[in-house]
Protein backbone atom coordinates (compact mmCIF):
# COMPACT_ATOMS: atom_id res chain seq x y z
CA UNK A 1 0.00 0.00 0.00
CA UNK A 2 2.83 2.07 0.40
CA UNK A 3 2.76 3.32 -3.14
CA UNK A 4 -0.24 3.78 -5.85
CA UNK A 5 -1.30 5.62 -9.28
CA UNK A 6 -2.15 8.44 -7.53
CA UNK A 7 1.34 10.77 -8.10
CA UNK A 8 0.69 13.02 -5.16
CA UNK A 9 1.41 10.36 -2.76
CA UNK A 10 5.65 11.08 -1.77
CA UNK A 11 8.26 8.55 -2.53
CA UNK A 12 10.69 8.13 0.59
CA UNK A 13 13.74 7.10 0.04
CA UNK A 14 16.55 5.64 2.40
CA UNK A 15 18.33 8.43 4.03
CA UNK A 16 22.16 9.31 2.85
CA UNK A 17 23.99 12.69 3.94
CA UNK A 18 24.54 14.94 1.18
CA UNK A 19 28.54 16.05 1.77
CA UNK A 20 27.63 19.58 1.49
CA UNK A 21 29.31 22.59 3.32
CA UNK A 22 26.51 23.41 5.54
CA UNK A 23 25.23 22.28 9.19
CA UNK A 24 23.23 19.13 8.77
CA UNK A 25 20.36 18.14 11.31
CA UNK A 26 18.83 14.93 11.19
CA UNK A 27 15.62 14.27 13.21
CA UNK A 28 14.41 10.93 14.07
CA UNK A 29 11.03 9.66 15.54
CA UNK A 30 12.37 7.31 18.39
CA UNK A 31 9.69 5.16 19.19
CA UNK A 32 9.97 3.99 15.19
CA UNK A 33 13.66 2.90 15.63
CA UNK A 34 13.94 -0.51 14.82
CA UNK A 35 16.99 -2.73 16.00
CA UNK A 36 20.14 -1.45 13.52
CA UNK A 37 18.44 1.49 12.50
CA UNK A 38 20.42 3.56 14.16
CA UNK A 39 23.94 1.66 13.22
CA UNK A 40 22.75 1.89 9.67
CA UNK A 41 22.08 6.26 10.10
CA UNK A 42 25.75 6.40 11.66
CA UNK A 43 27.05 4.72 8.61
CA UNK A 44 25.18 7.02 6.32
CA UNK A 45 25.89 10.35 8.16
CA UNK A 46 30.04 9.53 8.67
CA UNK A 47 31.03 11.92 6.16
CA UNK A 48 29.03 14.72 7.52
CA UNK A 49 29.91 13.86 10.95
CA UNK A 50 31.33 16.75 12.68
CA UNK A 51 28.42 19.07 11.18
CA UNK A 52 25.78 17.26 12.57
CA UNK A 53 23.15 17.17 15.13
CA UNK A 54 20.56 14.38 15.69
CA UNK A 55 17.20 15.59 17.31
CA UNK A 56 15.73 12.09 18.56
CA UNK A 57 12.46 12.49 19.99
CA UNK A 58 10.76 10.54 22.02
CA UNK A 59 12.92 8.19 22.06
CA UNK A 60 14.38 5.20 24.80
CA UNK A 61 16.71 7.52 26.92
CA UNK A 62 19.20 4.35 25.83
CA UNK A 63 19.19 5.06 22.51
CA UNK A 64 22.45 6.12 20.74
CA UNK A 65 22.90 8.41 17.71
CA UNK A 66 25.43 10.08 15.72
CA UNK A 67 26.77 13.39 16.05
CA UNK A 68 25.29 16.39 18.51
CA UNK A 69 22.50 14.80 20.06
CA UNK A 70 19.58 16.53 21.81
CA UNK A 71 16.54 14.59 23.24
CA UNK A 72 12.87 15.80 22.67
CA UNK A 73 10.17 14.77 24.06
CA UNK A 74 7.16 15.83 21.75
CA UNK A 75 6.57 16.54 17.46
CA UNK A 76 5.11 19.83 18.97
CA UNK A 77 8.27 20.46 20.99
CA UNK A 78 10.60 19.61 17.88
CA UNK A 79 8.18 21.72 15.94
CA UNK A 80 8.56 24.53 17.74
CA UNK A 81 12.41 24.20 17.86
CA UNK A 82 13.05 23.98 14.67
CA UNK A 83 11.16 27.22 14.27
CA UNK A 84 13.44 28.87 16.53
CA UNK A 85 16.08 27.40 15.22
CA UNK A 86 19.05 29.88 16.12
CA UNK A 87 19.97 31.93 12.81
CA UNK A 88 17.83 30.06 10.46
CA UNK A 89 18.68 28.29 7.46
CA UNK A 90 21.53 28.45 4.96
CA UNK A 91 21.07 27.24 1.49
CA UNK A 92 23.93 24.40 2.10
CA UNK A 93 21.93 23.32 5.41
CA UNK A 94 20.07 20.25 5.12
CA UNK A 95 17.12 18.24 7.18
CA UNK A 96 16.70 14.67 7.29
CA UNK A 97 14.26 13.38 8.72
CA UNK A 98 13.10 9.64 9.50
CA UNK A 99 9.36 8.51 10.87
CA UNK A 100 5.58 7.89 10.16
CA UNK A 101 4.30 10.36 7.68
CA UNK A 102 2.32 12.81 9.72
CA UNK A 103 5.72 12.97 12.04
CA UNK A 104 7.75 13.81 8.80
CA UNK A 105 5.39 15.99 7.21
CA UNK A 106 5.10 18.19 10.65
CA UNK A 107 8.27 19.27 10.92
CA UNK A 108 8.84 19.52 7.10
CA UNK A 109 6.20 22.29 6.79
CA UNK A 110 7.89 23.94 10.31
CA UNK A 111 10.93 23.88 8.43
CA UNK A 112 9.38 26.00 5.26
CA UNK A 113 8.17 28.45 7.55
CA UNK A 114 11.47 28.66 9.13
CA UNK A 115 12.46 29.42 5.54
CA UNK A 116 14.30 25.83 4.48
CA UNK A 117 12.91 25.09 0.54
CA UNK A 118 11.99 21.58 -0.09
CA UNK A 119 14.80 20.71 -2.19
CA UNK A 120 16.97 20.77 1.24
CA UNK A 121 14.85 18.14 2.61
CA UNK A 122 15.25 13.96 2.48
CA UNK A 123 12.92 11.95 4.70
CA UNK A 124 12.89 8.42 4.96
CA UNK A 125 9.93 6.63 6.21
CA UNK A 126 10.16 4.36 9.06
CA UNK A 127 7.43 2.48 11.30
CA UNK A 128 3.66 2.42 11.14
CA UNK A 129 2.29 3.37 8.02
CA UNK A 130 -1.00 5.20 9.91
CA UNK A 131 -2.07 8.70 8.21
CA UNK A 132 -3.16 12.01 8.95
CA UNK A 133 -6.44 12.05 7.23
CA UNK A 134 -8.03 15.65 6.49
CA UNK A 135 -11.94 15.63 5.64
CA UNK A 136 -12.94 17.67 2.25
CA UNK A 137 -16.18 17.85 4.48
CA UNK A 138 -15.41 19.87 7.19
CA UNK A 139 -11.74 20.64 6.88
CA UNK A 140 -10.61 18.48 10.63
CA UNK A 141 -7.31 16.07 10.35
CA UNK A 142 -8.13 13.16 11.81
CA UNK A 143 -4.82 11.29 13.54
CA UNK A 144 -3.47 7.90 13.27
CA UNK A 145 -5.59 6.36 10.80
CA UNK A 146 -4.90 2.85 10.14
CA UNK A 147 -8.01 1.67 8.34
CA UNK A 148 -9.45 2.19 4.70
CA UNK A 149 -12.22 4.15 6.43
CA UNK A 150 -12.20 6.67 9.08
CA UNK A 151 -14.83 8.21 11.26
CA UNK A 152 -14.00 11.71 10.70
CA UNK A 153 -13.05 13.44 14.46
CA UNK A 154 -14.57 16.49 13.00
CA UNK A 155 -18.28 15.74 11.73
CA UNK A 156 -17.78 12.17 12.14
CA UNK A 157 -19.01 11.35 8.62
CA UNK A 158 -17.21 7.77 7.63
CA UNK A 159 -14.51 8.63 5.15
CA UNK A 160 -12.76 6.87 2.60
CA UNK A 161 -8.75 7.62 2.64
CA UNK A 162 -7.60 8.24 -0.79
CA UNK A 163 -4.06 8.37 -1.72
CA UNK A 164 -4.11 12.21 -2.62
CA UNK A 165 -1.79 13.80 -0.57
CA UNK A 166 -1.49 17.55 0.64
CA UNK A 167 2.02 18.42 1.61
CA UNK A 168 1.20 21.42 2.92
CA UNK A 169 -1.53 19.64 5.39
CA UNK A 170 0.76 16.59 5.70
CA UNK A 171 -2.46 14.72 5.05
CA UNK A 172 -4.17 12.25 3.14
CA UNK A 173 -8.06 13.42 1.44
CA UNK A 174 -10.62 11.64 3.31
CA UNK A 175 -14.31 12.15 1.15
CA UNK A 176 -17.46 10.81 2.66
CA UNK A 177 -18.17 7.04 2.14
CA UNK A 178 -21.74 6.52 1.66
CA UNK A 179 -22.54 10.24 0.61
CA UNK A 180 -24.74 8.46 -2.72
CA UNK A 181 -26.45 5.58 -0.92
CA UNK A 182 -26.72 6.41 2.61
CA UNK A 183 -25.40 3.44 5.23
CA UNK A 184 -23.37 1.71 2.05
CA UNK A 185 -20.40 1.14 4.00
CA UNK A 186 -17.43 -1.14 2.94
CA UNK A 187 -16.29 -3.29 5.60
CA UNK A 188 -13.24 -1.24 7.77
CA UNK A 189 -9.69 -3.03 6.93
CA UNK A 190 -6.80 -1.79 8.79
CA UNK A 191 -4.39 -1.26 5.52
CA UNK A 192 -2.00 1.53 7.50
CA UNK A 193 -0.77 -0.68 9.98
CA UNK B 1 -24.69 38.30 -30.54
CA UNK B 2 -27.27 39.98 -28.42
CA UNK B 3 -27.38 38.92 -24.99
CA UNK B 4 -31.42 37.87 -23.35
CA UNK B 5 -29.89 37.29 -19.83
CA UNK B 6 -32.22 34.80 -17.82
CA UNK B 7 -31.37 36.14 -13.94
CA UNK B 8 -34.31 33.98 -12.34
CA UNK B 9 -32.84 30.45 -13.14
CA UNK B 10 -31.24 28.61 -10.22
CA UNK B 11 -28.33 26.26 -9.64
CA UNK B 12 -29.33 24.63 -6.52
CA UNK B 13 -33.01 23.64 -5.04
CA UNK B 14 -35.51 23.70 -7.85
CA UNK B 15 -32.30 23.77 -10.78
CA UNK B 16 -34.99 25.99 -12.94
CA UNK B 17 -31.44 26.24 -15.70
CA UNK B 18 -32.30 25.60 -18.99
CA UNK B 19 -30.40 26.12 -22.08
CA UNK B 20 -32.04 28.47 -25.25
CA UNK B 21 -32.06 26.75 -28.40
CA UNK B 22 -29.09 29.31 -29.54
CA UNK B 23 -27.63 28.58 -26.63
CA UNK B 24 -27.87 24.92 -27.53
CA UNK B 25 -26.29 25.48 -31.22
CA UNK B 26 -23.07 27.24 -29.54
CA UNK B 27 -22.34 24.43 -26.95
CA UNK B 28 -19.36 23.23 -26.75
CA UNK B 29 -19.34 19.78 -27.21
CA UNK B 30 -16.06 18.16 -26.65
CA UNK B 31 -15.81 15.04 -29.01
CA UNK B 32 -14.82 15.11 -32.18
CA UNK B 33 -14.49 11.51 -32.49
CA UNK B 34 -16.54 8.37 -31.32
CA UNK B 35 -13.72 7.32 -28.58
CA UNK B 36 -12.42 9.38 -25.97
CA UNK B 37 -9.06 9.04 -24.41
CA UNK B 38 -6.71 11.96 -22.33
CA UNK B 39 -4.52 13.23 -24.79
CA UNK B 40 -2.36 17.17 -25.09
CA UNK B 41 -5.26 18.56 -26.76
CA UNK B 42 -4.17 22.22 -26.63
CA UNK B 43 -4.46 24.53 -29.19
CA UNK B 44 -4.35 28.86 -29.65
CA UNK B 45 -7.68 30.68 -28.08
CA UNK B 46 -8.13 32.45 -31.29
CA UNK B 47 -11.50 34.41 -32.06
CA UNK B 48 -13.05 31.47 -34.00
CA UNK B 49 -13.92 27.85 -33.52
CA UNK B 50 -16.69 25.04 -34.45
CA UNK B 51 -19.10 26.89 -32.06
CA UNK B 52 -19.65 30.83 -30.98
CA UNK B 53 -18.61 29.87 -27.19
CA UNK B 54 -15.18 29.42 -28.41
CA UNK B 55 -15.20 32.81 -29.94
CA UNK B 56 -14.43 35.08 -27.96
CA UNK B 57 -11.47 35.13 -25.10
CA UNK B 58 -14.18 35.78 -22.12
CA UNK B 59 -17.13 34.07 -22.86
CA UNK B 60 -20.10 35.59 -21.66
CA UNK B 61 -23.98 33.88 -22.30
CA UNK B 62 -27.60 33.80 -21.14
CA UNK B 63 -26.44 32.52 -17.77
CA UNK B 64 -24.76 35.67 -16.75
CA UNK B 65 -26.80 37.15 -14.32
CA UNK B 66 -28.15 33.45 -12.42
CA UNK B 67 -24.20 32.28 -12.33
CA UNK B 68 -23.02 35.39 -10.94
CA UNK B 69 -25.18 34.72 -7.82
CA UNK B 70 -25.09 31.76 -7.60
CA UNK B 71 -21.33 32.15 -7.03
CA UNK B 72 -22.41 34.57 -4.49
CA UNK B 73 -24.34 31.89 -2.61
CA UNK B 74 -21.55 29.59 -2.60
CA UNK B 75 -19.19 31.96 -1.21
CA UNK B 76 -21.47 32.82 1.50
CA UNK B 77 -21.61 29.48 3.23
CA UNK B 78 -18.17 28.67 2.39
CA UNK B 79 -15.52 31.74 1.54
CA UNK B 80 -12.57 29.59 1.32
CA UNK B 81 -13.58 28.76 -2.18
CA UNK B 82 -11.88 32.10 -2.63
CA UNK B 83 -8.20 31.85 -1.58
CA UNK B 84 -4.37 34.13 -2.72
CA UNK B 85 -1.73 33.65 -1.48
CA UNK B 86 0.43 36.55 -0.02
CA UNK B 87 2.66 36.87 -3.42
CA UNK B 88 -0.24 36.66 -5.99
CA UNK B 89 -1.18 40.58 -5.73
CA UNK B 90 1.04 41.32 -8.87
CA UNK B 91 -1.29 38.45 -10.19
CA UNK B 92 -4.52 39.82 -8.89
CA UNK B 93 -4.24 43.32 -10.88
CA UNK B 94 -3.01 41.30 -14.32
CA UNK B 95 -6.49 39.11 -14.01
CA UNK B 96 -8.35 42.21 -13.11
CA UNK B 97 -7.05 44.08 -15.83
CA UNK B 98 -7.33 41.44 -18.89
CA UNK B 99 -11.16 40.82 -17.68
CA UNK B 100 -12.20 44.19 -17.76
CA UNK B 101 -10.57 44.93 -20.98
CA UNK B 102 -12.10 42.06 -22.69
CA UNK B 103 -15.29 42.06 -21.68
CA UNK B 104 -15.47 45.79 -21.79
CA UNK B 105 -14.47 45.37 -25.53
CA UNK B 106 -16.52 42.21 -26.45
CA UNK B 107 -19.36 43.87 -25.00
CA UNK B 108 -19.31 47.29 -24.95
CA UNK B 109 -23.32 47.18 -24.18
CA UNK B 110 -22.77 44.95 -21.17
CA UNK B 111 -19.65 46.30 -19.56
CA UNK B 112 -17.19 49.37 -19.80
CA UNK B 113 -13.86 50.28 -18.91
CA UNK B 114 -12.52 54.21 -19.07
CA UNK B 115 -8.88 55.13 -17.75
CA UNK B 116 -7.99 59.06 -16.59
CA UNK B 117 -6.26 60.61 -14.79
CA UNK B 118 -2.30 61.22 -14.26
CA UNK B 119 -0.11 59.78 -17.30
CA UNK B 120 -0.28 56.12 -16.04
CA UNK B 121 -3.98 56.48 -16.35
CA UNK B 122 -4.76 54.85 -12.81
CA UNK B 123 -8.33 56.22 -12.62
CA UNK B 124 -10.32 53.33 -13.49
CA UNK B 125 -14.06 53.29 -13.75
CA UNK B 126 -16.04 49.93 -14.38
CA UNK B 127 -18.96 49.53 -15.35
CA UNK B 128 -21.43 46.38 -15.16
CA UNK B 129 -24.69 46.90 -16.15
CA UNK B 130 -26.19 43.77 -15.97
CA UNK B 131 -25.11 43.26 -12.47
CA UNK B 132 -25.72 47.01 -11.54
CA UNK B 133 -22.22 47.99 -10.87
CA UNK B 134 -20.26 51.38 -11.32
CA UNK B 135 -16.63 51.09 -9.90
CA UNK B 136 -14.39 53.79 -9.15
CA UNK B 137 -10.53 53.03 -7.99
CA UNK B 138 -7.12 53.03 -8.38
CA UNK B 139 -5.55 50.97 -10.43
CA UNK B 140 -2.92 48.99 -8.25
CA UNK B 141 -4.55 49.76 -5.30
CA UNK B 142 -6.61 47.70 -3.34
CA UNK B 143 -8.04 49.52 -0.61
CA UNK B 144 -9.71 51.61 -3.34
CA UNK B 145 -12.05 48.44 -4.01
CA UNK B 146 -14.64 46.44 -1.59
CA UNK B 147 -12.39 43.44 -1.61
CA UNK B 148 -9.37 41.73 -2.87
CA UNK B 149 -9.23 42.22 -7.13
CA UNK B 150 -8.77 38.88 -8.45
CA UNK B 151 -12.28 38.48 -5.86
CA UNK B 152 -13.87 41.05 -6.99
CA UNK B 153 -13.86 40.49 -10.82
CA UNK B 154 -13.97 37.01 -10.56
CA UNK B 155 -17.47 37.81 -8.93
CA UNK B 156 -18.63 39.31 -12.00
CA UNK B 157 -17.46 36.76 -14.58
CA UNK B 158 -18.36 32.85 -15.62
CA UNK B 159 -16.46 30.16 -14.47
CA UNK B 160 -13.77 29.68 -11.87
CA UNK B 161 -10.21 30.87 -12.14
CA UNK B 162 -6.96 29.63 -11.08
CA UNK B 163 -3.91 31.34 -11.19
CA UNK B 164 -1.00 29.60 -11.40
CA UNK B 165 2.37 30.98 -10.29
CA UNK B 166 5.63 29.76 -12.20
CA UNK B 167 9.13 28.87 -10.42
CA UNK B 168 11.56 26.36 -10.38
CA UNK B 169 10.50 25.08 -13.73
CA UNK B 170 6.99 24.16 -12.10
CA UNK B 171 3.35 25.51 -11.84
CA UNK B 172 2.02 26.30 -8.65
CA UNK B 173 -1.59 26.73 -7.79
CA UNK B 174 -1.30 29.91 -5.49
CA UNK B 175 -4.91 31.57 -5.85
CA UNK B 176 -8.13 29.87 -7.13
CA UNK B 177 -12.13 31.08 -6.86
CA UNK B 178 -13.43 27.92 -7.47
CA UNK B 179 -17.38 27.83 -6.71
CA UNK B 180 -18.14 25.36 -10.17
CA UNK B 181 -15.45 23.11 -9.60
CA UNK B 182 -16.10 18.78 -10.99
CA UNK B 183 -15.25 17.42 -7.45
CA UNK B 184 -11.81 18.93 -6.60
CA UNK B 185 -10.68 21.13 -3.54
CA UNK B 186 -9.46 23.93 -3.54
CA UNK B 187 -8.80 24.22 0.15
CA UNK B 188 -6.60 21.15 -0.35
CA UNK B 189 -4.84 21.90 -3.45
CA UNK B 190 -3.50 25.52 -2.87
CA UNK B 191 -0.10 25.61 -3.01
CA UNK B 192 0.68 22.23 -4.69
CA UNK B 193 2.81 21.94 -8.12
CA UNK B 194 1.08 20.94 -11.51
CA UNK B 195 1.65 16.96 -10.93
CA UNK B 196 0.96 16.98 -7.57
CA UNK B 197 -2.91 18.83 -8.23
CA UNK B 198 -3.37 16.16 -10.94
CA UNK B 199 -2.13 13.59 -8.78
CA UNK B 200 -5.36 11.66 -9.00
CA UNK B 201 -5.97 11.88 -12.76
CA UNK B 202 -5.36 8.17 -14.44
CA UNK B 203 -3.60 6.67 -16.99
CA UNK B 204 -2.87 10.34 -18.30
CA UNK B 205 0.32 10.42 -16.07
CA UNK B 206 1.68 6.83 -17.53
CA UNK B 207 1.12 7.93 -21.20
CA UNK B 208 3.19 11.22 -20.58
CA UNK B 209 0.07 13.51 -20.81
CA UNK B 210 1.27 15.96 -18.16
CA UNK B 211 5.23 16.02 -18.28
CA UNK B 212 4.53 17.17 -22.12
CA UNK B 213 1.27 19.72 -21.07
CA UNK B 214 3.70 21.05 -18.60
CA UNK B 215 6.32 21.95 -20.76
CA UNK B 216 4.33 23.28 -22.99
CA UNK B 217 2.75 25.49 -20.66
CA UNK B 218 5.72 26.46 -18.97
CA UNK B 219 6.78 28.15 -22.47
CA UNK B 220 3.29 30.05 -22.96
CA UNK B 221 3.79 33.92 -24.07
CA UNK B 222 2.04 37.24 -23.34
CA UNK B 223 -0.46 37.51 -26.42
CA UNK B 224 -0.50 33.65 -27.00
CA UNK B 225 -3.25 32.39 -24.99
CA UNK B 226 -4.30 28.48 -25.66
CA UNK B 227 -7.36 26.14 -24.62
CA UNK B 228 -8.28 23.08 -24.28
CA UNK B 229 -11.58 20.92 -23.14
CA UNK B 230 -12.57 18.92 -20.42
CA UNK B 231 -16.22 17.44 -19.54
CA UNK B 232 -17.39 14.76 -16.88
CA UNK B 233 -21.03 14.81 -16.52
CA UNK B 234 -22.95 15.91 -13.31
CA UNK B 235 -26.71 15.28 -12.04
CA UNK B 236 -28.80 18.40 -12.02
CA UNK B 237 -27.79 21.70 -13.56
CA UNK B 238 -25.15 21.93 -10.26
CA UNK B 239 -22.57 24.16 -10.68
CA UNK B 240 -21.64 23.45 -7.08
CA UNK B 241 -20.05 20.19 -7.14
CA UNK B 242 -17.01 20.65 -4.90
CA UNK B 243 -16.21 17.98 -2.87
CA UNK B 244 -16.86 20.19 -0.16
CA UNK B 245 -20.62 19.91 -0.74
CA UNK B 246 -21.00 15.92 -2.35
CA UNK B 247 -23.03 14.98 0.83
CA UNK B 248 -25.44 17.27 -0.61
CA UNK B 249 -25.56 16.26 -4.35
CA UNK B 250 -24.29 12.81 -4.14
CA UNK B 251 -27.39 11.30 -3.38
CA UNK B 252 -28.32 12.18 -6.72
CA UNK B 253 -26.11 9.93 -8.65
CA UNK B 254 -28.35 7.32 -7.35
CA UNK B 255 -31.56 9.04 -8.67
CA UNK B 256 -31.48 8.52 -12.11
CA UNK B 257 -33.50 5.76 -13.85
CA UNK B 258 -33.80 5.27 -17.68
CA UNK B 259 -36.93 7.04 -17.34
CA UNK B 260 -35.48 10.60 -16.17
CA UNK B 261 -31.77 10.52 -16.98
CA UNK B 262 -32.91 12.32 -20.60
CA UNK B 263 -33.62 15.42 -18.04
CA UNK B 264 -31.67 14.89 -15.32
CA UNK B 265 -28.35 13.68 -16.81
CA UNK B 266 -26.22 16.35 -17.77
CA UNK B 267 -22.90 16.82 -19.65
CA UNK B 268 -20.33 19.07 -18.15
CA UNK B 269 -17.88 20.68 -20.42
CA UNK B 270 -15.22 23.25 -18.91
CA UNK B 271 -13.44 25.62 -21.83
CA UNK B 272 -10.22 26.15 -20.50
CA UNK B 273 -7.95 28.70 -21.51
CA UNK B 274 -4.32 29.92 -20.36
CA UNK B 275 -2.97 32.97 -20.09
CA UNK B 276 0.27 34.04 -19.53
CA UNK B 277 0.02 37.47 -17.37
CA UNK B 278 2.27 40.47 -17.65
CA UNK B 279 3.54 41.36 -14.86
CA UNK B 280 3.33 38.65 -12.43
CA UNK B 281 4.72 36.35 -15.27
CA UNK B 282 2.03 33.83 -13.77
CA UNK B 283 -1.00 31.59 -15.70
CA UNK B 284 -4.33 32.62 -15.39
CA UNK B 285 -6.27 29.41 -15.81
CA UNK B 286 -10.18 30.03 -16.94
CA UNK B 287 -12.22 27.18 -16.37
CA UNK B 288 -15.64 28.10 -17.75
CA UNK B 289 -18.29 25.78 -17.23
CA UNK B 290 -20.82 24.80 -19.88
CA UNK B 291 -23.82 22.33 -18.56
CA UNK B 292 -26.05 20.74 -21.06
CA UNK B 293 -29.06 18.19 -20.26
CA UNK B 294 -28.63 14.89 -22.17
CA UNK B 295 -31.95 15.82 -23.46
CA UNK B 296 -31.61 19.35 -24.56
CA UNK B 297 -28.01 18.07 -26.25
CA UNK B 298 -30.01 15.27 -28.25
CA UNK B 299 -31.44 18.46 -30.42
CA UNK B 300 -28.43 18.49 -32.20
CA UNK B 301 -28.44 14.29 -34.32
CA UNK B 302 -24.73 14.27 -34.16
CA UNK B 303 -24.06 14.86 -30.73
CA UNK B 304 -26.76 12.63 -29.13
CA UNK B 305 -25.24 9.80 -31.33
CA UNK B 306 -21.89 10.45 -30.74
CA UNK B 307 -21.90 10.81 -27.24
CA UNK B 308 -23.53 7.21 -27.22
CA UNK B 309 -20.58 6.19 -28.88
CA UNK B 310 -18.03 7.66 -26.66
CA UNK B 311 -19.74 6.67 -23.27
CA UNK B 312 -20.25 3.34 -24.54
CA UNK B 313 -17.01 2.71 -25.16
CA UNK B 314 -15.13 4.97 -22.57
CA UNK B 315 -12.49 3.26 -20.56
CA UNK B 316 -13.67 1.81 -17.33
CA UNK B 317 -11.05 3.76 -15.06
CA UNK B 318 -12.16 7.23 -16.96
CA UNK B 319 -15.64 6.23 -16.00
CA UNK B 320 -15.20 5.93 -12.19
CA UNK B 321 -12.42 8.66 -12.12
CA UNK B 322 -15.49 10.53 -13.32
CA UNK B 323 -18.01 9.41 -11.01
CA UNK B 324 -20.05 8.03 -13.77
CA UNK B 325 -20.19 4.07 -12.70
CA UNK B 326 -23.17 4.74 -10.27
CA UNK B 327 -25.94 5.87 -13.75
CA UNK B 328 -23.36 5.18 -16.73
CA UNK B 329 -25.72 1.95 -17.31
CA UNK B 330 -28.96 4.28 -17.00
CA UNK B 331 -27.78 6.72 -19.36
CA UNK B 332 -26.91 4.64 -21.68
CA UNK B 333 -30.18 2.77 -22.19
CA UNK B 334 -31.62 6.37 -22.46
CA UNK B 335 -29.08 7.42 -25.22
CA UNK B 336 -29.10 3.81 -27.20
CA UNK B 337 -32.61 4.03 -29.12
CA UNK B 338 -31.01 7.76 -30.85
CA UNK B 339 -27.57 5.70 -32.51
CA UNK B 340 -28.63 4.50 -35.69
CA UNK B 341 -25.22 3.99 -36.77
CA UNK B 342 -25.00 6.07 -39.23
CA UNK B 343 -21.34 7.33 -40.15
CA UNK B 344 -20.53 11.03 -38.51
CA UNK B 345 -18.73 13.76 -39.55
CA UNK B 346 -14.99 14.41 -37.60
CA UNK B 347 -15.06 17.39 -35.48
CA UNK B 348 -17.08 19.29 -32.98
CA UNK B 349 -19.11 21.33 -34.74
CA UNK B 350 -23.40 20.87 -34.53
CA UNK B 351 -23.50 20.64 -38.49
CA UNK B 352 -26.79 22.22 -38.33
CA UNK B 353 -27.50 25.57 -37.81
CA UNK B 354 -31.48 25.53 -36.73
CA UNK B 355 -32.96 22.68 -34.19
CA UNK B 356 -35.89 20.83 -35.01
CA UNK B 357 -39.02 22.60 -33.20
CA UNK B 358 -39.87 20.66 -29.94
C1 LIG C 1 -2.29 25.04 -15.53
C2 LIG C 1 -3.52 25.03 -15.17
C3 LIG C 1 -4.27 23.79 -14.77
C4 LIG C 1 -4.90 23.61 -13.58
C5 LIG C 1 -4.96 24.62 -12.42
C6 LIG C 1 -5.50 22.30 -13.61
C7 LIG C 1 -6.20 21.74 -12.54
C8 LIG C 1 -6.78 20.50 -12.54
C9 LIG C 1 -7.45 19.91 -11.41
C10 LIG C 1 -7.57 20.56 -10.04
C11 LIG C 1 -7.92 18.70 -11.79
C12 LIG C 1 -8.69 17.72 -10.90
C13 LIG C 1 -7.77 16.70 -10.29
C14 LIG C 1 -8.44 15.91 -9.18
O1 LIG C 1 -9.09 14.88 -9.46
O2 LIG C 1 -8.32 16.30 -8.00
C15 LIG C 1 -7.55 18.52 -13.17
C16 LIG C 1 -7.87 17.42 -13.94
C17 LIG C 1 -7.37 17.20 -15.21
N1 LIG C 1 -6.49 18.02 -15.90
FE1 LIG C 1 -5.83 19.83 -15.34
N2 LIG C 1 -5.23 21.70 -14.80
C18 LIG C 1 -4.48 22.58 -15.55
C19 LIG C 1 -4.01 22.36 -16.81
C20 LIG C 1 -4.17 21.20 -17.52
C21 LIG C 1 -3.63 20.97 -18.83
C22 LIG C 1 -2.82 21.96 -19.65
C23 LIG C 1 -3.98 19.72 -19.20
C24 LIG C 1 -3.60 19.09 -20.52
C25 LIG C 1 -3.45 17.87 -20.77
C26 LIG C 1 -4.78 19.16 -18.10
C27 LIG C 1 -5.38 17.91 -18.08
C28 LIG C 1 -6.22 17.43 -17.10
C29 LIG C 1 -6.96 16.17 -17.21
C30 LIG C 1 -6.95 15.20 -18.38
C31 LIG C 1 -7.70 16.04 -16.03
C32 LIG C 1 -8.71 14.93 -15.68
C33 LIG C 1 -10.07 15.49 -15.98
C34 LIG C 1 -11.24 14.53 -16.05
O3 LIG C 1 -11.12 13.40 -16.54
O4 LIG C 1 -12.36 14.94 -15.67
N3 LIG C 1 -4.86 20.09 -17.11
N4 LIG C 1 -6.85 19.63 -13.60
Amino acid sequence: MMQSQIVSRPRYRDLAAEDTAGAHLLIVEGDTLAAGQMAALATAFAVVAERLQTWLVSAPATALAPGRVRRLHTVEEARTALEHIEDGFGIADRLYLQGTEPFMWSLATAAGRAGLSPTQIRMQHAGSLKRRVWCTHCHQTTENVTTNIATCAGCARALLVRDHFSRRLGAFMGVMVDAEVPGEVPQREEVFR
Amino acid sequence: MSLVFKPEETFRGDYSYRNSDAAILRFPFPFPEDRYMYSVNIEPHVRSGPTDAFCRPFDIDEHYIAECRDRALTLELDPGRCQVLPHMMAAQWDTLELLMENLAADYPEQFSLTKEGDVFGSRWTWINRPLGIEQHFIFGDPDTLPCEPFEYITRQAQGDFAICDQREDNLYLDAGMITSQADWSLAFNVGMNFMEWHGPVPLAHQAGVFERALKYLLMLRLGQPVRRLNWTMSINPRLDTSPESYPEWGPDRASVTVENAGGKVHLRVELQTLWRLPRSNAILFPIRCFLISIEELARVPKWGKRLYRVLSSLPPELAEYKGLTRYLPATLAWLAPLDDGAQLATGIGPDITELAPL
